[in-house]
């Protein structure tokens, strides 16, 4: 170990002068065990630093053809590794100049051992969930309402995922899941996570519609109970209130729970039972018969179905037809090479919803259209193309 | 798929901080003997707080940095020694190595083991250190 003395010497060589520096002189040695396989660096974002000073935990999940992605309780980040051409160490017991007391009179050593060392680090940048895996693993097998009375329901041998099955394959934080599985309108029965199908979701959202509209209430107020008492012979109680909860919002009035029931997301489940039945549709025709399905007192309004339907103004006659968010590609690019072989020119109203969950963080649609597509006029419209040939 | 924790702390406090010291180019030693247990150099501040590296006959002068976004230092924990999981920048991420039957024996696992919010960078180039200065005549 080296003394004062020694330092002192290395001091006058370097013609440093003693009296113009600070008393504390680490002498840096390496430990005996140090290695750089040992310790790795993550860079944190302020969040996730905070989650750590708390004591946190994290989760790196990955498959073998997957990115690895790390999670919080309800955060995904990218993990990327980032090399500098700088060697890093790590000083533990290694003071800085606002740490030191300077109270002693002399210079003094303080032998402090470096503990690893690396060249390189892991990025991370807030990632928009890998979540379309999630809806494609519950549809595998979807609920299709209770087994008819003698049979046994059909799915015994498919398989069926609880939320820890789900925490295993999907790359997303358990926060992020659960908001997800409440978009896609899944429930838990018998504690498994399952979608329902889509026609037996209709048949439960036609069934309180026409409640409503035989007992003529106010689709704002819609009584659980009497709903349940009326609609039992037909569907499990439990089936019916969770149609409630995905197309209405709760809440109690005189002791008593009513759901009022969004007129959105009811005219836009109607409007997706009537699309699913053909390619395309006549705008007119399209528009009279869904205005007619939906329950009295509610306003069908075609800006309902951004993201999940298309209209076509250019063709005569005007047609519309269905075109679900959800069912396109996740990946950036291929999802607008995809939309741009749908149609070759799009307006930006038209094709913002089909690109706004791509939007990372801070990020524009208006910049993801620059970077991604190219812009031209048409009869005094900006529309958007394909940066490349496209064959449509 | 895999799953490999980070364990935060056992009781909810926060890792300590440690200071980190970036270096350009390599630390070797004068005779390949490996770092481990090695003298580097000393460590000095001048009274205006400016950090002085003396590492063989070099003199680096560095500056005292806030880190803009910090770094946690993650120690790997491997309860399978057999396996060679390869050196930690390969593991883990993309080309897996690892294994992925996930009932087997080998669970990785990592900890935080600290937080480094500043460093100590020396980025000019060294001055060389001359021992012998040959007296005018």
């Amino acid at each position: 170990m080296r003394t004062l003395e020694e330092v002192r010497a290395t001091l006058e060589i370097a013609k440093l002068k003693e009296e113009d520096l600070q008393k504390t002189i680490h002498c840096l040695s390496f430990g005996d065990n140090v290695s750089s396989a040992d310790y790795c660096l993550m860079e944190l974002d302020d969040t996730l630093c905070k989650h750590i000073e708390a004591g946190q935990s994290l989760v790196i999940r990955g498959d073998k053809d997957e990115r690895a992605v790390l999670c919080s309780g309800d955060n995904t980040y990218d993990l990327k590794i980032a090399d500098t051409s700088n060697l890093l160490l790590f000083v533990p017991g290694c003071r800085t100049p606002d740490q030191l007391t300077n109270s002693q009179d002399s210079s003094h050593v303080a032998h402090t051992q470096i503990w690893g060392f690396c060249n390189s680090y892991w990025e991370l940048r807030k990632h928009r969930p890998k979540l379309k895996k999630l809806k494609k693993i519950l549809m595998e097998n979807p609920y299709e309402g209770p087994a008819i009375r003698g049979q046994e329901e059909n799915t015994e041998n498919r398989v069926k995922y609880t939320m820890e099955d789900l925490l295993e394959r999907i790359q997303a934080s358990e926060e992020e899941i659960k908001t997800h599985l409440e978009t896609i309108h899944a429930c838990q029965i018998d504690g498994y996570w399952r979608v329902l199908d889509f026609d037996y979701e209709m048949k439960l959202l036609g069934h309180v519609t026409q409640l409503v509209d035989s007992e003529s209430w106010s689709f704002n107020k819609v009584p659980l109970q009497n709903s349940l008492e009326e609609l039992a012979p037909l569907e499990p109680k439990e089936m019916i209130e969770h149609c409630l909860n995905c197309y209405g919002k709760r809440y109690n009035e005189n002791d008593k729970v009513f759901y009022a029931l969004h007129e959105d997301k009811v005219c836009r489940g109607v409007a997706l039972m009537l699309l699913q039945n053909a390619v395309k549709f006549n705008l007119r025709e399209f528009q009279e018969v869904w205005q007619q399905s939906v329950p009295e007192g509610m306003s069908t309004r075609l800006d309902q179905l951004k993201s999940v339907a298309l209209v076509d103004r250019t063709s005569r006659p005007e047609t519309i037809c269905l075109l679900r968010v959800e069912d396109l590609p996740e990946d950036t690019l291929e999802r607008f090479n995809h939309l741009f072989t749908l149609r070759e020119k799009w307006t930006e109203d038209d094709i913002t919803p089909y690109i706004q969950d791509l939007c990372g963080e801070k990020q524009t649609t208006g910049a993801l259209l620059t970077k991604y597509a190219r812009s031209s006029m048409q009869n005094g419209i900006k529309v958007f193309n394909s940066r490349r040939p496209v064959a449509t | 798929m895999v799953q490999i924790v980070v364990r935060g702390s056992v009781d909810g406090s926060s890792p300590p901080e440690w200071l980190l010291v970036e270096l350009q180019g390599e630390v070797i030693t004068r005779h390949n003997s490996g770092l481990a247990g090695n003298v580097m150099g000393d460590l000095l501040y001048t009274k205006e707080g400016v950090p002085v590296l003396i590492v063989g006959h070099h003199i680096l002068y560095g500056k005292q940095v806030k880190l803009e976004k910090p770094f946690a230092v993650l120690t790997k924990h491997s309860s399978h020694s057999q396996d060679s999981l390869g050196s930690h920048d390969n593991s883990v991420i993309t080309q897996v190595p690892m294994e992925t039957n996930q009932q087997g024996p080998t669970s990785t696992s990592y900890s935080v083991s600290a937080l480094i919010k500043r460093k100590l960078i020396f980025k000019t180039r060294p001055k060389p250190i001359i021992t012998n200065v040959p007296k005018k005549v």
